[in-house]
């Protein structure tokens, strides 16, 4: 053989090895496991920690208050809807109790009038001219919106 | 000398050539039965998909009163930044007026509850649309991917693997939904997930847990007892521009033509 063929067989050769052993070890252990991606990546997406509790976690402690709203019209809304759980999902909601104030412009979210959403059964009001300013949990109980309050 | 060693060398350049005309041939040939020769190592670490779930969701225009409350809650659940650009999902409400203009708006996403800016009497129709990632049987964001930092999981959610994605926006660029961004704290690009971390947990997506009137149907497409399956039968479903053949997982009731 030739000793210019020689030389560019070998080079070739010593390149396709160096490009093979980088791309080795530059590839992420579980590439490729389920396709082109990382396998672990799904466990990465996995492990984060959920915030909100769902129902039933609130009605362990707060069952008097879970069964007051399941007897009336806010039964649909989950205690998660309006109660958000800004706290960790670790710590006790004693540490940072989730408070909502109730004011008309929370209750405006749903019950502000919006062409949208006037056949739905959700009752729709011009809230400023419905009870002048006041707010809203001032009258309604928000666990059983229509327990007045006198 | 002259003529002969011009034959010579002609002779040698036609064994050549039809050495290497023959191999590549004869390669070719071999190639499909490679697969046969190592099935086993292939095949152990894939999952069974018939036994995993395939994760979709109905949303019930009829049913959303646009109060923004799972756009708030995914902000919450996901870490998604405050700032009025950046949404896993939102909600947009669609007016068309009487003269026919089609007027889409989505105020900081529906946050805070979605107000009509149109005045009552140029109202033909009025709909409220929530959007989130479609979670596409043909993402056109993972084939656009060249690093392969968004895929497919197993149980049928397009993920993010955060660590991998470069930031180079392609897949921002190549999403026909508008469902991706760019995460303006970890740099990389974000979307729905579903809310991979509550689904594998038996929990719903934070969206869904927050909807108070049940808009937003979240189950398992492969077992036939889920409320979604349910919803899928009884009402006339729709994807969102079925014709990209995304095959979207996001199913939409009561969808009107001028939702785009």
């Amino acid at each position: 053989m030739p000793k210019i063929i020689f030389r560019l067989l070998f080079s070739f050769v010593v390149f396709v090895g160096v490009f093979i052993l980088i791309q080795r070890s530059l590839k992420p252990d579980s590439f490729g496991e389920y396709g082109h991606y990382r396998g672990n990546s799904l466990n990465d997406n996995k492990m984060r920690t959920p915030y909100f509790k769902g129902e039933a976690k609130c009605a362990e402690c707060h069952e008097d208050v879970y069964d007051m709203k399941s007897m009336d019209l806010h039964d649909g809304v989950r205690c998660e809807s309006c109660h958000y759980p800004k706290i960790d999902a670790n710590t006790d909601c004693e540490v940072g109790p989730p408070i909502v104030k109730g004011t008309i412009k929370f209750c405006a979210q749903c019950h502000g009038i919006n062409a949208a959403r006037l056949d739905k059964g959700v009752p729709q009001l011009v809230l400023k001219e419905h009870y002048e300013n006041q707010n809203c949990i001032e009258c309604h109980n928000p666990h059983a919106p229509w327990d007045l309050k006198e | 000398m002259g003529p002969k060693r011009i034959e010579n060398k002609r002779r040698k350049f036609f064994q050549t050539s039809a050495a290497l005309i023959g191999g590549t041939l004869l390669y070719s040939l071999i190639k499909p039965f490679e697969a046969l020769a190592q099935p086993k190592e292939e095949e152990d670490p894939k999952i069974d998909k018939a036994d995993l779930p395939l994760w979709g969701m109905g949303v019930d225009i009829e049913k959303c009163i646009g109060c923004g409350k799972c756009a708030e809650a995914c902000k919450i659940e996901n870490n998604v930044p405050i700032e009025p650009f950046y949404f896993r999902t939102w909600v947009e409400q669609y007016t068309v007026k009487k003269n026919g203009e089609v007027k889409i708006e989505s105020p900081n996403g529906g946050i805070g509850g979605l107000k009509q800016s149109v005045p009552d009497e140029d109202i033909f129709k009025s709909f409220l649309v929530p959007k989130l990632c479609n979670h596409c049987t043909k993402a056109p964001c993972v084939q656009a991917c060249p690093v392969g930092a968004t895929y497919i999981s197993p149980d049928g959610v397009v993920l993010v693997d955060e660590t991998y994605c470069i930031g180079c926006s392609y897949c921002i660029q190549a999403c026909p939904y508008g469902a991706r961004f760019m995460n303006p704290v970890t740099k990389v690009a974000d979307k729905c997930t579903f809310c991979y971390h509550r689904i594998t947990k038996g929990l719903q997506p934070a969206c869904v847990e927050a909807c108070p009137t049940d808009a937003r149907i979240f189950g398992d497409l492969r077992d036939k007892e889920t409320d979604l399956v349910t919803f899928l039968q009884e009402n006339p479903t729709e994807v969102l521009k079925p014709h990209l053949n995304t095959h979207c997982r996001v199913f939409y009731n009561g969808l009107s033509s001028e939702v785009r």
